[in-house]
């Protein structure tokens, strides 16, 4: 079952569109939704949230309608945004009082618990904590509603390398209720090396793949080797190419058709998230 | 609905002093100048109250807040309308309380003329036509373009303060010219607040955040 279905969802702009994005998240899994900034992450994340309308396409979340079942959507998500939603000016505290009433399964053992694991004061202003500490709050009231799907944009944007450890680990442990699920928006891909079942990537508005991690770095593979390999032929079969005085280091989608090409003429690597984000985002032949 | 109500509040609580401080400025300002000041108190109150209350959310980005909450856009707009409704209430009862006990207890020799139910509706009639202008802007514009509005909105209202006051005497020497042309203004002046209340939510259904 899919927590989240995308089917063709367009929404165009002067300068820039999504365009006819079709896209599942599955149910019990987290999935990466990676691309480089600016390509329209954001942009599906807030037609899922309702904030943008779509030019076209349909929005399903947990088999209901978007936006017709809009209310009943958000009891059962959690959002955590590297934008800090809350009012500045208001404590933690007020904060709650302020946000439980509109959640039906709202559980206030879960979020006193939470503040205490976050070391979060619940007398603390919101305009006092520190980036770490907002996300950490909005976590924290995003897991006391009960939700089923978690849709994080940017979360660990900014982030020092304990907070994200932290934040990772806990999105872990949910995800051991198998009933849970996680749209984890990023750029900073090695958080998704640890922790994503599914990765989807998008590009300048499109959808280029949303496939399990692991298969995704079965079949993509960095292939390094002599210049005097290429042709305008060859050239074509790579994702993204950077050429260099020494050689070329190369990027294929189908590493079993590039180790018939190449045989032992090269050398394949293990791509990692980002390596794929970088030579799909870059195409073409990169010279440095 | 409550929730959202509730929500306002909490939100203003830290400032709800301000209220006061409005009504205490106001009043110190225009009762001893002017004769309508039981009308300008109660307009520029509960406007100011109005406009502090949406320059609070345009500063904590409040429109995208709410949209991650399990409530219709619908149903923030709603809540904005009622909440500038007992904005106006407050202005307005406010001002005819602090009038009535300057007269009352004479604390100023002022000479106020007589008070009626007139007092009270011509004000909030006046901000109620206000709101409607205002609140569409403010679920329409930008962020910026709210902060101008609020702005505009402020400077206009100091200057059309004398106009204002004159209007008002007219009304009180001359009066309304029967009771049904008072009917069809207050008629004109609600129907004007439900069709500014279903604009707003049209333009703020269709708005991207």
């Amino acid at each position: 079952m899919n927590a989240i279905e995308l089917r063709n969802l367009t929404k165009t702009y002067p300068q820039f569109t999504v365009d006819n994005v079709s896209l599942d998240v599955k149910k019990g899994y987290i999935t990466g939704l990676i691309g480089p900034n600016g390509v329209g992450k954001s942009t599906l994340i807030k037609m899922m949230l309702g904030m943008i309308r779509p030019d076209s396409g349909s929005i399903k979340i947990l088999g209901r309608d978007m936006p017709k079942d809009e209310v009943d959507i958000k009891q059962d998500i959690g959002i955590v945004s590297d934008d800090c939603f809350y009012y500045e000016h208001l404590t933690i505290r007020d904060s709650k009082k302020m946000i439980a009433p509109f959640y039906k399964k709202w559980n206030e053992k879960k979020f006193n618990r939470y503040l205490e694991q976050f070391e979060l004061s619940p007398n603390k202003k919101i305009q006092d904590l520190s980036k770490g500490m907002k996300v950490k709050f909005s976590l924290a009231v995003a897991l006391s509603q009960e939700a089923q799907l978690l849709i994080m944009d940017e979360p660990t944007s900014g982030l020092d390398p304990v907070f994200r450890r932290e934040i990772l680990d806990l999105l872990a442990d949910i995800m051991q209720d198998e009933s849970n699920s996680i749209l984890f928006s990023t750029h900073i891909t090695t958080d998704l090396d640890q922790i994503a079942d599914y990765i989807a990537f998008i590009n300048r508005g499109k959808l280029v793949f949303n496939e399990v991690k692991d298969e995704v770095l079965e079949r993509f593979a960095i292939v390094k080797g002599d210049s005097q390999l290429l042709d305008s032929d060859i050239r074509k079969k790579f994702v993204g190419i950077r050429e260099t005085a020494v050689g070329f280091e190369g990027m294929v989608d189908n590493r079993q058709e590039a180790e018939l090409l190449f045989g032992n003429y090269v050398v394949f690597d293990k791509p990692s998230l980002e390596e794929i984000m970088y030579f799909t985002a870059k195409g073409g032949r990169i010279h440095a | 609905m409550l929730n959202l109500l509730r929500k306002d509040f909490i939100a203003l609580k830290s400032s709800l002093w301000l209220g006061i401080l409005f009504l205490a400025v106001f009043s110190a300002f225009f009762i001893p100048k002017l004769s309508t000041s039981i009308h300008l108190v109660g307009i520029y109150t509960a406007f100011a109250l109005l406009n502090h209350g949406t320059m609070i959310d345009i500063k904590n980005n409040n429109h995208n807040f709410l949209l991650t909450l399990p409530i219709k856009r619908k149903h923030i707009v709603q809540a904005k309308y009622i909440t500038a409704i007992i904005y106006t209430l407050f202005g307005v009862l406010a001002s005819y309380g602090i009038h009535w006990l300057v007269k009352k207890l004479a604390i100023l020799d002022l000479n106020m003329p007589d008070y009626s139910v007139l007092d009270i509706l011509v004000p909030a009639g006046i901000v109620l036509v206000l709101t409607s202008i205002y609140l569409p802007l403010f679920y329409t514009l930008s962020k910026k373009g709210t902060s101008i509005i609020n702005v505009v909105f402020f400077l206009c209202l100091i200057a059309l303060a004398n106009p204002t006051a004159l209007f008002m005497n007219m009304i009180n020497e001359k009066g309304f010219s029967s009771d049904q042309t008072l009917f069809l203004i207050l008629t004109g002046i609600i129907l004007l607040f439900i069709a500014s209340y279903y604009l707003t939510i049209n333009l703020f259904t269709r708005k991207d955040l």
